[in-house]
């Protein structure tokens, strides 16, 4: 008798019903934002490393200067942004009142980010690019800890020689 | 008003009680009697993108519910957009087929 109901039933018109996250469906990670974070600092020692050979060097090598410290600097300016931006999505999207009462602090870890992220733009500032990558490898443990899983830190292998956060279940 | 329709569950935000794929019977007539009641499943209009949604109801204020995804790290709820007015409730889950 119930088959017969769920037979009669199928000739009801079919509609969707959403029962969606939003878009893109709890697809976060915060493996993009620490990338953007060694690139800040990798720009910033490349800036500072960047010497002339002396007090007052030939036109090429000036050109050649200028060159490259316009490049890191775009690279920095970019990066940057991503990793703002990056952090922005994962705190506006993802994380919700749960996770604010577990980690009442993570608003104030976001506008620090933010904060240090637009002095890194504006500065060539050893100090500030490592506290930037700092606080976004401890926002991506946060991140992680929401997930149910242990946050690790490993070494990156890039140029920079610190750390990536990732996870052990 | 919905007397009664056939609708297919989208999406995860109702994992476990409701999968993707799902069929499920949705009816307007049980509100017209009764107010809807703690942890049934609604379909309601979503207040800002207008698609028609299912959600738990977990409380209720007045004609305001809060309404919630059985898989809350994968829902966009009323933690988002706040209390729905008991307006936007187009009607009752009332069996699910599948």
């Amino acid at each position: 008798m119930v088959g017969l109901f769920k037979k009669l039933f199928t000739l009801l018109p079919h509609h969707i019903a959403y029962a969606h996250c939003d878009i893109p469906c709890g697809i976060y990670d915060p493996y993009y934002a620490q990338v953007a974070g060694h690139t800040v600092l990798r720009m910033t020692n490349l800036i500072l490393d960047r010497k002339a050979s002396g007090g007052n060097p030939p036109f090429q090598e000036r050109k050649e200067i200028i060159h490259d410290i316009s490049r890191f600097t775009k690279v920095k300016e970019e990066h940057a942004e991503i990793l703002k931006h990056e952090i922005r999505v994962i705190w506006g999207d993802y994380f919700k009142e749960e996770h604010i009462k577990e980690y009442p602090h993570l608003h104030e870890l976001v506008f620090s980010i933010m904060k240090l992220a637009s002095k890194a733009r504006q500065e060539i500032d050893i100090e500030t690019a490592n506290e930037l990558l700092e606080k976004v490898q401890e926002f991506s443990e946060i991140f992680l800890k929401t997930k149910g899983v242990t946050p690790i830190r490993v070494p990156s292998l890039y140029p920079t020689g610190l750390d990536m956060v990732v996870y052990s279940k | 008003m919905l007397l009664l329709s056939r609708f297919e569950v989208s999406g995860h935000s109702m994992v476990p009680s409701l999968l993707p794929g799902d069929e499920i019977l949705v009816s307007s007539i049980p509100y017209l009697f009764k107010s809807p009641r703690l942890n049934e499943i609604v379909l309601l209009s979503d207040p800002h993108s207008k698609k028609r949604m299912l959600k738990r109801i977990e409380q209720i204020d007045g004609d305001r519910l809060y309404v919630k995804g059985d898989n809350p790290s994968d829902s966009h709820d009323s933690r988002h957009f706040g209390w729905v007015l008991r307006r936007f409730i187009i009607g009752k889950m009332i069996y699910k087929l599948s």
